[in-house]
């Protein structure tokens, strides 16, 4: 049996399930977290962005299908399988005009260790915090200086007033897990 | 110092501490000849014979033949103290250094090899070395091959054998014809290293290497990268204690011999007590690791003792510079407070000379906007942000 984690909520649900059923998978989504295949002997589960890595470092999934951005984020080591090519996004720091040296600034974001890696690269020392969401508006509510954030059209970035001030990844999303020998013989046995 | 440590309990050693002060015949008598002459020993004002520690081995195994009855056995310790050697002193080895010992007393267990070699490996990959290498030998094994070569003075060939390293081959050989071995250029022919573990052990299929056999596959029972281990027939701890087997740590990365040495001893409380304690333990050497260190350019992010100085603006503002000093050490930043409202530039001076990267300014204008203002002493650069954020911005903020 193998197991494939996609995201049980978001914008990369639904292309995700399209992939599967494009490499031969038969299955009828409902509002189960675990789903069994028709044709094979294979369960697709629903869960959280962020935490789809977890299933696979603990074996309890095979594969799974998420941002490159959540694999770089958890410093997690297995391969990419394949890259799919929809999910396009930047992972980018931007800040309100004029405020374009990050040094010894503050900076919110989801995304710490992305953003520290990026840093540590461009040996730029700054202040980095931590938050949940609604990051674009945190330099406008004085929580920081600029912001590190995932964008698709850079669109809300600029209605918080935001700038790019530079690009730290391309993202999209990746087929992972451990073995791609396993994944050739889910793939052939379809 | 602390990593070590945390290492060390991270594999269930308990920390002691052995007296410096010693009676002479504690310490003498239990290194060879060699180690006699390096021990500091002296008459105290009292006219009592006193030495101090040569290592940390000597004074535990007097500890535990004191203390036997209560200790846990077996029973696992580790300590880190000075000890002393009236050697040459050279780079990495003053006549007074550091010592962290491992030891595993009361069990005959050859698990207890493999455990130290286990904690060896955790400590020196987590320190940051990648080039280290444990060699290793039985002195079983030893013993039984220059039985075979029907050499009688056991003890004096082990101490010249020793000392291949240092001395070479050729000299080798010479100095063990000198003592009456015959067949000596065959004997180290046997004893050098092959290439690889498989054919060293090979080489010496006439010989019983069944016990390094079996410590090498507990070694792989405990994921020891077994990369690192090279069984090397050659080696032979000069001390007397030893009589299983034992090991050193070698690195390019820090050439400065030997960075850990130990290895098994069967009898050694018995010179205290007549209980017969078998046990395995290994020394670190701190400087040594140290020097490696610093050489590999790791001790460049050991945190300077204040991060941040608050400054204190004027008479007016010691109660609010004292809050804040005290809300920066309660969120564990490491920082000071200037002890007098003067000149900020005499401030800033204290700083600079003692490399303190950050200081908080609160003025007047800081104060009524409930404002702080930091400035990094290294670009120069200003930032005022609110007090209430200040703790956050030091303990979020990236050092490289």
């Amino acid at each position: 049996m193998y197991r494939i984690a996609i995201q049980g909520k978001g914008r990369l649900q639904k292309p995700s399930i399209d992939f599967l059923k494009s490499i031969g998978l038969e299955f009828d989504v409902g509002n189960e977290l675990v789903l069994k295949c028709n044709n094979a002997d294979v369960e697709i589960i629903f869960v959280r962005n962020s935490d789809i890595p977890i299933y696979i470092e603990q074996a309890v999934a095979d594969f799974g299908i998420v941002g490159r951005n959540v694999i770089f984020e958890g410093l997690y080591d297995f391969p990419i399988l394949e890259e799919l090519g929809f999910g396009k996004c930047s992972l980018v720091i931007a800040a309100p005009e004029g405020n374009e040296d990050l040094d010894g600034e503050r900076i919110a974001t989801t995304y710490p260790n992305s953003l520290k890696s990026y840093l540590k690269k461009r040996k730029i020392n700054a202040s980095v915090i931590k938050i949940g969401g609604s990051v674009e508006a945190a330099p406008k509510l004085g929580l920081a200086d600029a912001i590190c954030d995932i964008t698709q059209s850079g669109r809300t970035l600029k209605e918080n007033g935001l700038s790019i001030v530079d690009k730290i990844l391309d993202s999209e999303a990746v087929l992972v897990g451990k073995s791609k020998a396993k994944w050739n013989k889910l793939t052939q046995s379809l | 110092m602390s990593n070590i440590r945390q290492i060390f309990e991270r594999f269930g050693y308990d920390s002691i501490e052995t007296p410096i002060i010693n009676p002479a015949e504690t310490i003498l008598g239990k290194y060879g000849e060699e180690g006699d002459k390096l021990t500091y020993s002296f008459k105290d004002n009292g006219d009592r014979n006193i030495a101090l520690p040569y290592d940390l081995t000597v004074p535990f195994a007097r500890l535990v033949a004191a203390n036997w009855s209560k200790l846990p056995i077996p029973f696992k310790r580790y300590q880190i103290q000075r000890v002393w050697r009236a050697d040459k002193p050279q780079k990495g080895r003053q006549r007074e250094f550091y010592q962290c010992d491992i030891d595993i007393i009361g069990t005959k267990s050859l698990i207890c090899e493999a455990e130290v070699t286990k904690v060896i490996t955790t400590l020196f990959s987590e320190l940051g070395f990648s080039q280290f290498v444990i060699k290793l030998n039985s002195r079983r094994l030893l013993n039984s091959i220059l039985n075979k070569f029907g050499i009688e003075d056991a003890t004096s060939a082990i101490r010249i054998i020793d000392k291949l390293a240092k001395i070479g081959k050729e000299a080798t050989v010479e100095m063990l014809i000198e003592i009456g071995v015959e067949k000596a250029e065959e004997l180290m022919v046997l004893l050098m290293p092959e290439n690889n573990n498989e054919e060293t052990f090979k080489k010496l299929a006439d010989f019983d290497t069944s016990e390094l056999k079996e410590f090498f596959d507990l070694c792989e029972d405990m994921k020891v990268p077994l990369n690192r281990l090279q069984f090397d027939p050659s080696l032979a701890r000069g001390l007397d204690y030893y009589t299983g087997i034992s090991f050193e740590v070698y690195s390019d990365e820090a050439p400065f011999g030997a960075l850990c040495a130990g290895g098994r001893y069967d009898d050694l409380c018995s010179m205290f007590c007549d209980q017969d304690f078998s046990g395995v333990g290994v020394a670190f050497g701190f400087a040594r690791i140290m020097l490696g260190l610093e050489a590999m350019g790791k001790l460049d992010d050991v945190k300077l003792s204040s991060e941040v100085l608050v400054t204190i603006f004027d008479e007016a503002g010691v109660s609010d510079s004292l809050s804040i000093y005290s809300d920066l050490t309660d969120s564990g930043i490491n920082s000071e407070v200037y002890f007098e409202p003067s000149k900020l530039v005499k401030q800033f001076k204290y700083a600079n000379k003692k490399d303190i990267p950050f200081v908080v300014i609160i003025g007047p204008e800081e104060k009524a906007k409930g404002e702080v203002t930091i400035k990094n002493m290294n670009t120069g650069k200003q930032k005022t942000i609110p007090k209430t954020q200040l703790c956050s911005y030091f303990n979020n903020y990236t050092n490289v």
